[in-house]
């Protein structure tokens, strides 16, 4: 029996992991992009979270004397064809779109990761299940949704649902990628070997290794789902008036691009930031999780 | 305003001046011919069959193309077109058409007495407003150039529902009054004949140069009077987004918009190239209850809604500033104006009587659901504030917006809908029967549940034998329909179109009349 002073105590395990984790954190925040991706989105969501503080007017009361108001002390953003605040609606628009974006990303990811799971854990399930997600991966991603947002009818739990399953099948496949790396590697066999079930295998052995890829591919499904909010709602199946979202607010500027330009401008420059945000963010993430990078830094 | 030093007698001389240029530039003066002219509407007409429809965006092209025996004048009169005149018996149940002679089909054919015979029966058969005809118990040729109708029973008002544009009862070659609905060859006798039609794309007419204009007129007179087409081809274009209408009209690619959205037509209030024409009242907006469904079938959560809406915001927000406050169910000024009549329930916005009245109607808060489409800015955005105002005064309103075509079958259920939102644009203007006919019975009235009583009065109107005895019934009309509050009155629409400077003899209309226009060089 090995000596004592070789066995790590449960207490240096724990530093290590600290450290470990300290460590990523680091890397992660000394990323540029990502820390830049990170405070646009920071901004984003706490602004989304604090709306009923910090809106100035309600997004939804109108005021028809005052329509269609170009930018004033007042109204720092403007007013649309109902007299109501832009800057308003704008921040409780960023409230429903970052509402979607975070609904898709759980169901999605819950879907992705079951859907992802079975077909690489259980091979005779493989074949069935990515035919299926192959076939809706076969329309491309907005369309489906818009589709099926089309025929769902406008509401904000259709437009989640539109695109989720839109964006499952794609997290399905990263997950089951990575699953397939993972699940051969010698710790899976030796947990295997050690009589550890199902279960805990998949979650602590597989799904635990795996999530990198998983996680850049949520933070992307959340950019992506802003915009196909904006999208849909544009294309009026998203939520229905007067529900405030970025997309609505730019489809009801379109028609009056020249007279009412701040209609379109401004919820448009939120879309474009929060988007770069987003990828900035997912791609800070990509490098610092990216195995092939971490080697290559730790080699040199 | 003067400038100091400018003498009187010179500024009486400039003004006569400006007004003598101002009179030779008036349209008798300085017609052009030739020239293409090129007019955008929002949607593809239907179809071109123009009995077979009562579509605007048909109307728009097909009045240029057809004429009917007897249509509207300028003040909303029937008058002659084809018809050289009609002599109507004194017991009401005959009348004799007697047909103008030489005027010519664009087939070259001369129109007689048994192609008026035969596009008759053939409207009896698909004419979309086929029942104008019910009063008819026949129609027989009676010479060359002369129908007798043989009527049922009296029916004063026939000939102006029998002058109606709205499926006109178009005469076309008696050869093509077999076809099925839309299958003619579109063959009219109008200024235009039909060239081409590109679905989603463009309708293309050309000049008739056989027409024959009816020289009992000096110039056009609503959908009849003297027309000369100075153009050799007309294209409608149809171009849905509304951006890109007015782009292309500033950049000179096209003439003529049908509609123009106010904020745009304010901007362009100002160019030189552009002229705008306001057409004030173009249509009534209302709001239709569904009275066959709780809570709307309580007459005192209907009067809540009445008395909870205020019409100049709703109006202001979803016509764009262009209204007006109007408590009537006919154009003020016009025959059938019912004066001051419900106006004590119009536009009172009050919502602590709205409250209460919901109290004694035992409204527990159901889902109130406010249909509409996402097609006409003025219903979806009048139901949005309706919503908001009803919401105010403790109603559960949500507005539900589907497209045109689903929101006009939805409406046709007797439920899954409380409120639904629409513009009436040729009824108010057909006067009162065809009006009321599309809130009555044998019709399935708009708010789903027929009213005995509003039932009996348009009854009473259609036979009422003088225009004196109609009036005090549309007065009796216009009171019920403020008691029984089935269908709320928010006011009168206009309708704002524009054209390039170059376009001339353009007058706004029912539908864009581009006979008397033509294009300066």
């Amino acid at each position: 029996m090995a000596g004592a002073a070789e066995v790590p105590l449960a207490a240096e395990i724990a530093a290590g992991r600290r450290r470990r984790r300290a460590a990523f954190l680091r890397r992660l925040f000394g990323h540029g992009s990502f820390l830049i991706g990170f405070v646009i989105m920071a901004l984003f969501v706490a602004i989304a979270l604090a709306a009923p503080l910090i809106a100035p007017h309600s997004p939804i009361a109108s005021d028809y004397r005052n329509l269609n108001a170009p930018p004033s002390a007042l109204h720092w953003l403007g007013t649309d064809a109902f007299g109501r605040d832009v800057l308003s609606r704008i921040i409780y628009g960023m409230r429903v779109s970052l509402r979607i974006g975070i609904a898709v990303v759980l169901v999605t990811g819950l879907f992705g990761t079951v859907l992802g799971v079975l077909a690489s854990y259980v091979r005779w399930l493989d074949g069935l299940v990515m035919r299926m997600l192959d076939g809706l991966m076969a329309f491309p991603g907005v369309l489906l949704a818009i589709a099926l947002a089309a025929v769902l009818g406008p509401s904000e739990a259709n437009a989640v649902l539109a695109l989720s399953i839109t964006f499952t099948p794609r997290t399905a496949r990263v997950v089951r990628a990575g699953v397939l790396v993972v699940q051969g590697m010698p710790y899976v066999e030796a947990a295997r070997a050690i009589g550890a079930g199902h279960g805990r295998i998949i979650l602590r052995y597989i799904l635990a290794n795996a999530l990198s890829p998983l996680i850049v591919q949520l933070t992307y499904v959340f950019a992506v789902s802003v915009v196909a909010e904006a999208i849909l709602s544009f294309l009026g199946v998203g939520p229905p008036p007067p529900a405030p979202t970025l997309g609505n607010i730019i489809a009801e500027g379109r028609s009056s691009v020249q007279e009412t330009w701040w209609l379109v401008t401004f919820p448009g420059m939120v879309i474009a930031v929060a988007v770069l945000g987003l990828n900035l963010m997912g791609d800070g993430l990509r490098d610092v999780l990216d195995p092939r990078q971490i080697a290559r830094r730790e080699g040199n | 305003m003067r400038r100091p030093g400018f003498p009187d007698s010179l500024f009486r001389l400039a003004a006569a001046a400006a007004l003598a240029m101002a009179a030779a530039g008036s349209p008798a003066t300085a017609q052009t011919r030739g020239g293409e002219l090129i007019v955008v509407q929002g949607s593809n007409p239907p179809s071109l069959d123009a009995m077979t429809t009562s579509s605007q965006a048909s109307r728009n092209i097909n009045m240029n193309i057809y004429e009917t025996l007897y249509g509207f004048s300028e003040g909303v009169k029937p008058i002659p077109i084809l018809a050289e005149g009609v002599t109507i018996s004194d017991d009401g149940l005959t009348y004799v058409f007697t047909l103008r002679r030489g005027v010519k089909f664009h087939n070259g054919k001369e129109m007689t007495a048994r192609d008026v015979k035969a596009s008759l029966e053939r409207y009896r058969r698909v004419g979309a407003t086929k029942n104008l005809l019910d009063p008819v118990a026949d129609i027989a040729i009676t010479g060359d150039y002369e129908v007798t109708f043989t009527m049922k029973k009296p029916t004063p008002t026939f000939l102006e529902a029998f002058s109606s544009p709205r499926a006109p009862a178009v005469i076309i070659p008696a050869e093509e009054a077999d076809a099925e609905a839309g299958k003619t060859s579109f063959t009219g006798k109008g200024p235009y004949r039909f060239v081409e039609y590109v679905p989603d794309s463009h309708v293309t007419l050309e000049r008739f140069d056989g027409y024959v204009a009816d020289t009992r007129h000096d110039g056009p007179d609503g959908f009849g009077g003297r027309k000369t087409a100075y153009l050799d081809r007309v294209i409608f274009r149809i171009m849905p987004e509304p951006g890109a209408q007015v782009a292309a009209l500033e950049a000179g690619e096209v003439h003529l918009l049908e509609q123009i959205p106010v904020p745009a037509a304010r901007r362009l209030e100002k160019n030189p190239d552009i002229r705008l024409y306001e057409n004030m009242p173009w249509a009534f907006l209302t709001f239709i209850l569904n009275i066959a469904q709780p809570p709307a079938d309580n007459p005192k959560f209907r009067e809540a809604v009445q008395v909870a809406l205020n019409m100049e915001a709703i109006l202001a927000i979803a016509t764009e500033g262009l209204y007006q406050l109007d408590h009537r169910w006919q154009y003020p000024g016009t025959t059938y104006d019912p004066g001051d009549i419900g106006a004590d329930l119009y536009n009172l916005g009050d919502t602590e009587r709205a409250r209460r009245l919901l109290k004694e109607a035992g409204y527990k808060g159901e889902e109130f659901s406010i249909l509409t489409d996402s097609n006409y800015p003025q219903h979806n955005k009048a139901a949005v504030v309706i919503a908001e105002q009803l919401r105010a005064a403790g109603i559960n309103a949500k507005v539900k917006m589907v497209d045109w075509p689903t929101a006009l079958n939805l409406r046709l259920q007797d439920s899954g809908w409380n409120g639904w939102t629409l513009m009436m644009g040729i009824e108010p203007y057909l006067g009162p029967v065809g009006l009321i006919a599309t809130l009555t019975s044998p019709a399935r009235p708009h708010f789903v549940k027929p009213d005995p009583e509003l039932d009996a009065l348009y009854q009473e109107l259609i036979s009422g034998p003088t225009v004196e005895a109609r009036q005090a019934t549309f007065r009796k009309i216009q009171a019920r329909l403020y008691e029984l509050k089935a269908i709320i009155k928010i006011g009168d629409v206009g309708l704002m179109q524009a054209a390039r400077a170059n376009v001339k003899g353009f007058r706004p209309f029912r539908f864009p009349r581009v006979y008397d226009v033509w294009l300066e060089e």
